[in-house]
Parts: structure tokens; sequence; C-alpha cells
């Protein structure tokens, strides 16, 4: 690829580009999808399973979104359903930690959550895109109440500890002198007839007319200080009522500022697909849906139930599982069949007789480390200073996130924040932390952006997903080249028993991969068990 | 703020665009001892790479720990006598543990760490004379680049 045009003025090639320097976020997103991260969820009806085998039964390991929503269905369609679960709650990554509630993480720290009532941080998972219409689904059948959640707040902020002294930008003023300085430059080269010939002279005054109007550009095509570029960016003295109304527009920041900030970065957080308005929150926190899922399932699930062995033979599979509240013999379940949605590090470590293919694939898939901090503060002053309301503020500091909260907005008590939301090599970094450091380590650098921090600081509660007893992990990263090798193998059923979880899906990480997952695999199984029933 | 600073930080941007559901790269201040920047931890040794990274779930004294499974603990583990077998697991990953010998430039598919040859060695060795463990045979960079290393074939992770 030749790069070097020193004499031309701008070319289109050249403008692309910049503008794809922003793209990062289309282009990854891409990539992401080829990797089975992002993406529409198939779910379209709910499953309809019909001539269940009479005492046709199915052993589900693992009360999470997969097992019960499976659990539901399978009990609906007329099976004898249990389900057995480590935990002494049901949900499993569908969690969130209120006041009262206590947390032993591996290497036995505990924690108790001291957050007022009302207020809570979701661990695991926070947010549910309109398109995942099975998550969606089950909230409606189950009646859990939904609220949105804001994945862009114009007035949240863009941090880098590296750039504007350290002091955080507005996202709006980020956005629009990005925007606007592109739209300038584009149109720059677009009277200079530097498109090389690839737009026509009639498209070319549309073009123009777009970047003014996208770009809030003035009259002559300049992005500068006006009443039209403080509509994006927002006022240095807002519009108001009376003699004290008159607006004062605000300085657009130079476009090599913007560039050298790297905070455009941020710019497309809002972008891609599985982020796009709307998206929503269950009122009460997530794990109102776990929740609710338990009430309905009742005494199908038994907790506190470790399993230690699952085995298959002919007729049916055996769960061999340990009660971890008494010291007693080892118990047993057994089924006709088993869908097992065991998280895959703790379940390569049961022994299963499956074939190699599927125990290939079990050991295949590492799983991510990451960092949820809830912090609680004396009053909301993210709202009452700064007028954030919901959304998140992205930074280049370790704690990479603030998560500010969607739903009791000037409530004019407490607060809780996500205090920092982090992966890789930092989140393993916190992880070898005891929580208490970690929520120190979250409060020193979220200071950095909300000085107020450290003065109305109450109290905190971490999790560490690598800590987590019942996942080893956050979630399933699956290489390309596993996918390709193991991922059908993991799918698919053996002898009696199938797997599912957001691990055997293409929407890893998110809830809706767990319940798609379990569908596609209870209606597998089904057809199974409906020729098992007619051979007998 | 211009200084140098803040040219390291573009400098080391190309790097990060990969990562997924964060808008960035997870890069830290320089002058914190807690954290480290990609570019900073390429200079951690066995007992810093043992600190920030393995005891998250090895535990501070490599006890291990148990739950619905368990993490292996490396104290006293016999296996360590031959020092192949922890670092073809650190290479390559193990059921859930990430590798940490992916090259560089694949490590955010799986969203892990890319430790150097002569950082393995480092942190095997750490392995294999701390926590009860006394193996006095020390391995070099050069015997870990002997062994095999994770590649994907496929295309590298988007930046």
């Amino acid at each position: 690829m030749n790069n070097t045009e020193p004499s031309a003025p701008l070319t289109r090639r050249q403008l692309l580009r910049m503008i794809g320097v922003t793209a990062g976020g289309a282009a990854m997103y891409q990539a992401m999808n080829a990797l089975g991260f992002a993406g529409e969820s198939p779910f379209d009806a709910p499953i309809d399973l019909q001539g269940t085998p009479r005492g046709a039964s199915v052993l589900i390991l693992g009360a999470g979104m997969a097992g019960m929503s499976a659990a539901y269905e399978l009990r609906n369609a007329g099976y004898r359903v249990q389900v057995l679960e480590y935990n002494a709650r049901a949900g499993g990554r569908n969690w969130t930690l209120r006041g009262g509630d206590r947390y032993t993480e591996l290497g036995g720290d505990t924690q108790q959550c001291e957050f007022d009532a009302g207020l809570y941080i979701n661990p695991g998972p926070w947010r549910i895109p309109y398109h995942h219409r099975g998550m969606l689904h089950y909230c409606r059948v189950l009646r859990v109440g939904l609220e949105p959640f804001f994945q862009v707040n114009y007035n949240a902020y863009l941090h880098s500890s590296q750039a504007f002294g350290g002091k955080p930008r507005r996202y709006r003023e980020i956005k629009a002198d990005y925007q606007g300085h592109v739209a300038e430059l584009l149109a720059k080269a677009t009277h200079q007839d530097a498109l090389g010939g690839s737009v026509s002279q009639e498209d070319q005054e549309k073009l123009l007319e777009s970047l003014r109007r996208w770009g809030a550009l003035d009259e002559r095509y300049a992005y500068v200080a006006s009443e039209a570029s403080s509509d994006r960016r927002g006022f240095l003295k807002n519009p108001g009522g009376g003699l004290s109304a008159r607006p004062i527009p605000s300085q657009p920041i130079a476009l090599t500022d913007v560039l050298d900030s790297g905070l455009w970065q941020g710019i497309s957080a809002g972008d891609s697909f599985d982020m796009q308005t709307s998206l929503f929150q269950p009122i009460g926190g997530m794990g109102r849906i776990g929740e609710a899922f338990a009430r309905e399932l009742g005494p199908l699930i038994r907790y506190n139930a470790k399993v230690i062995d699952i085995h298959q033979d002919a007729d049916g599979v055996t769960a061999t599982y340990q009660d971890t509240q008494t010291a007693g013999a080892p118990l047993t379940a057994r089924a006709d069949w088993c869908l097992c949605t065991i998280p895959l590090p703790i379940l390569a470590e049961i022994p299963m007789n499956v074939g190699s293919a599927l125990s290939a694939a079990i050991e295949a898939v590492p799983y991510a480390s990451a960092i949820k901090v809830g912090l609680q503060f004396k009053r909301r002053f993210w709202e009452e200073d700064e007028h954030i309301y919901g959304g998140i503020t992205y930074t280049d500091l370790p704690i990479t996130n603030i998560g500010y909260p969607n739903t009791g907005y000037l409530s004019g008590g407490k607060g809780v924040l996500l205090g920092a939301y982090i992966w890789g090599l930092n989140a393993m970094e916190f992880t070898s932390m005891t929580p208490p450091q970690r929520i120190q380590k979250a409060l020193e650098y979220g200071a950095q952006i909300h000085p107020q921090y450290l003065k109305e600081f109450d109290n905190g509660v971490v999790v560490a997903w690598h800590r987590s007893p019942f996942t080893l992990g956050c979630y399933g990263m699956w290489s390309s080249e596993a996918r390709a090798k193991h991922y059908d193998d993991l799918c698919r059923i053996d002898g009696r028993i199938a797997l599912a979880g957001e691990h055997a899906s293409f929407l890893g990480g998110w809830q809706e991969g767990a319940v798609t997952s379990a569908m596609d695999a209870i209606g597998r199984l089904h057809q199974r068990a409906i020729a098992q029933g007619e051979k007998a | 703020m211009r200084g140098l600073k803040r040219h390291a930080w573009l400098r080391g941007l190309p790097l990060l665009g990969g990562l997924a559901a964060t808008v960035w790269g997870a890069l830290a201040l320089a002058d914190d001892s807690l954290f480290t920047s990609t570019a900073a931890f390429s200079q951690a040794n066995g007992a810093v790479i043992y600190s920030h990274i393995c005891q998250g779930c090895h535990m501070p004294e490599g006890q291990g720990a148990v739950g619905a499974g368990y993490y292996p603990k490396l104290a006293g583990d016999r296996a360590l006598a031959s020092w192949q077998y922890p670092a073809l697991i650190v290479l390559g990953g193990r059921n859930g543990m990430p590798p940490f010998g992916l090259p560089a430039d694949q490590v955010q598919q799986t969203r892990t760490v890319h430790l150097s040859d002569a950082q393995i060695a480092e942190v095997v060795n750490y392995v294999r004379t701390h926590f009860g463990n006394h193996y006095r045979d020390r391995v070099s960079a050069r015997q870990i680049a002997g062994l095999p290393h994770p590649r994907y074939a496929g295309p590298a992770a988007a930046d």
C-alpha cells in the first residue's frame, strides 16, 4: 500500500484513514462479531416442546440463566426436573449484592455488603440490549420490571490521565469537536475537488449540506464557537430566561488536542450492536431475574450441592454431589437425561464419562479475568455537583469505567457507583490484592476524576471473578481457532449429556447466550427423548 | 500537559485497540507500583509476575483454593520437579487458565497477557524455589524458547 502522497492537498484516502481511526470501534466490533462476541440473538419465540414421553426426566446441573430457563421449559413440557446448584442461592452470575449480603471468595476473604436499603451493585451482568429477546421474554413471563440502562451519557466523562492536565472532558465535547473538525476537513476537501472524482457534482452538494448538519458547521463550513456547535458540545453559559438569559457559546477544543488526547477512543462506546439504545436493567438489580426463576421453580432446585462426579450409562445419568452444609456421605441424583451448565473450568475438574471430543472442548476455553467494585457514597455528588444521571465514564486509569446508577436519581440520600470494571492485566493485578486493597485502589484512582470520592466514601464491596468459587473466572474466552476446532463438539449431545451456558454460545459473556444455548440444547434433548420413548 | 509521558502513552495505543467491551486499553500510571502498563510489565521479574498475576488464583502462599472447582496448590507440588511441567502450563494455559505464551499481538482474543520466554523462565524458577519447593536447577529463556508455544493460525485480533 502506497501511503506517500506528500504534495496532494488532502486526499480522500487520507481523510478516510483519519476517520478510520475512530472506526476502531466499528472495525473491532466486526472482528468481535467474527469471534462470536456480538450479534443478534436468534431467540424468536418461546420454545414449544410437544409430546414429552410419560415419566421422562432431566437432571440439570447449575441454577443460572441456562439451567433455570431450561428447567422452566422442561417442567412445563411435562418432564420431571431436578436442578443441583452449588451456591446457597439461584442465579449464578445473574447476581446482585445488597446490604446484608455476605460473600466469601476463594482464599477465604469474606465481605459483608453494607449498602443502604435499596442500593446495590451487579457484580456480573448489568445490562440487557433490546435485541436479547430471550432475556426480555423471561423478564416478561416472570414479571421482572425493567427500566432503562444508559450506555451513553453525553454529560459523563471521557478521561485520560495524560491529557488536558488529567482533567476529564464531557463526552459531548469530545464527540461534537471530533465530529465538527472531521466534517470541516471533509468539506474543505470537497470544495477543493480533492475527492478524486468519486463523488459526483450533484452528490458533492448533498455531501456538503450533510457535513454542515452532521458537524454543526457554520455557513462557511467552518467548525467554530457558535450557537450551532454549542448546541452539540454545550454552552459556556446555558440559555435561560429573563435578563440573564443570553447564552454564551463555548470554545471547541482544537483538532490536534482532540486527536492527541486519545479521548476519541471513547466516542463509539454506544455504537456497537450490543450497546445501542435501548438497553434495560431489572428494577432492583439484575439478580431479580434469578430470584424470580427461583421462586417459580421452588423445590425443583437443591442448593448447596457440589457436583463431584457425573456418570452416564445406557439408561440415564447419575450425578454424585456433596451437600456443602453437612459433612455427610455424598448423595446422588439420577435422570434419563442431563443438561450440564457448570462453567467449563469447574466442569473440566469433575470426572465425567464423555467422549474425547467433548472432553477436549471442555478444556479448550480460558476464562476471562474481570473485576467489579461497588462504592457507596454519602451523597450522590455525581448528580448534585456534576449533573451526571446514569451512564458510564471511561478512563485510561486501571479502573477503566465508572458506572453511575441508572435509577434513584436525585433521591437525596446515598448512592452506589460502579467504581471499577476491569479486564486483562489490570484485572489480574486487582485480583491478586485483598478486597480492602482493591477498594482502596479504586477510590484513589476514581478520586482523580471525582475529587469528592475521598470525603464522601462510605463503604464498598468488590468481586474479582477469578476468585469466584462458583465459576473460576468471568466467562469463556473463545479464540477463533478454538471455536473452529471445538465449539460444535462442546454443543453436541454426548450420549445423554448436553452442555449449555454462555460458553456454549456465540454471545460469550451475555446472559442471552446462556438462554439461547439452553433452548437449543433442550430442543435437541427433547427430540432424543421422543425417539427413545418411541423405542420403549 | 504535553510531555514525554503522553507520547509514550500514544505509542502504546495500537497495542490496545482490540479490547472488546471496554473502550480503553487497560493502561496504568507508570509511577504506581501496584499496577503496570503492558509496556512496563514486560520488565517484571518472577516475584512481580507471581504477586501480580499468579497469586490471583494460586494464592499468595501458593496454597491453591477449593470451591465448586479448585485451583491447584503449588506449595509442595511434586510435579514441579520437572521444570517443563509448569513451563508448558504457563505457556499454553490449562482448562480455564489463560495461556501466557501467545504472541503479544494475539493476546486480546482471549484477553490474556503476553509473557516473554525470559519472564516465563523467571516465574517458573520463582515457583520452583518458593512455597516449600526447593528445586535448584534454574531454567533459562533459551530452554523456554525450545518448548512449543501457542499461536493462532487464524487472523490476529482486531486492532
